[in-house]
């Protein structure tokens, strides 16, 4: 039973590593060559198709942790996704005011805010249950 | 929340991580719990108490302020 939750637990952080095996190369090639747009599509789907792969894994590795680890992921998600939501809003009243730089917050930099704002919960909760 | 599980661990004289095996968290789980950081679902308390061989209320008590 604990080799099972092991390995349910580290087939999530594999997926997670492919994820960003497939996103990070993907960005790049979108961004730096000229593809024709079936195959643009394709290249744009991969790292979505990963992502879900990722997101069921996450997901089965939660259902099998004890409710201790269960209440660190559960709060760490919270807190990555109410950041998140909240520094979406701000962005969003700022470009109402004519403020906006998509430089630094344009959607692929959203996205490691997103991560970010997640290893952040995670750490908060960690420390919080003295884990 | 206070516990008396290092008290009736000690009794057992098992490790942490002997309690942890018996009702299936981790070592460091079960650390968040005894030391009053994390409050366990009833099902926990329920298979801690059968594992000490007593009851809930033996094994958890409120503090005063929260009586």
């Amino acid at each position: 039973m604990e080799k099972s939750k092991k390995t349910v637990t580290l087939q999530s952080v594999i997926f997670a590593l492919i994820y960003g095996a497939t996103y990070l190369p993907a960005v790049w090639l979108l961004k730096h060559h000229v593809f024709a747009q079936p195959v643009s599509i394709i290249i744009a789907i991969v790292p979505v198709i990963t992502f879900s792969i990722f997101i069921f894994k996450y997901i089965k590795a939660i259902a099998v942790m004890d409710e201790v680890k269960q209440r660190i992921q559960f709060e760490a998600v919270v807190i990555g996704f109410s950041l998140t939501a909240m520094l979406m809003m701000v962005l969003f009243l700022l470009s109402l005011c004519g403020i906006s730089s998509p430089g630094w917050f344009g959607y692929s930099y959203l996205l490691c805010y997103c991560w970010l704002f997640y290893f952040i919960g995670w750490l908060i909760s960690i420390r919080k249950y003295g884990l | 929340m206070k516990n008396t599980i290092k008290v009736e661990r000690a009794k057992k004289n098992w490790t942490q991580a002997d309690l942890a095996k018996h009702i299936g968290v981790s070592r460091q789980g079960l650390n968040s719990i005894e030391t009053g950081k994390f409050i366990p679902s009833t099902l926990l308390a329920l298979r801690m108490a059968k594992v000490f061989d007593t009851t809930v209320e033996v094994l958890f008590q409120l503090d005063d302020t929260e009586a």
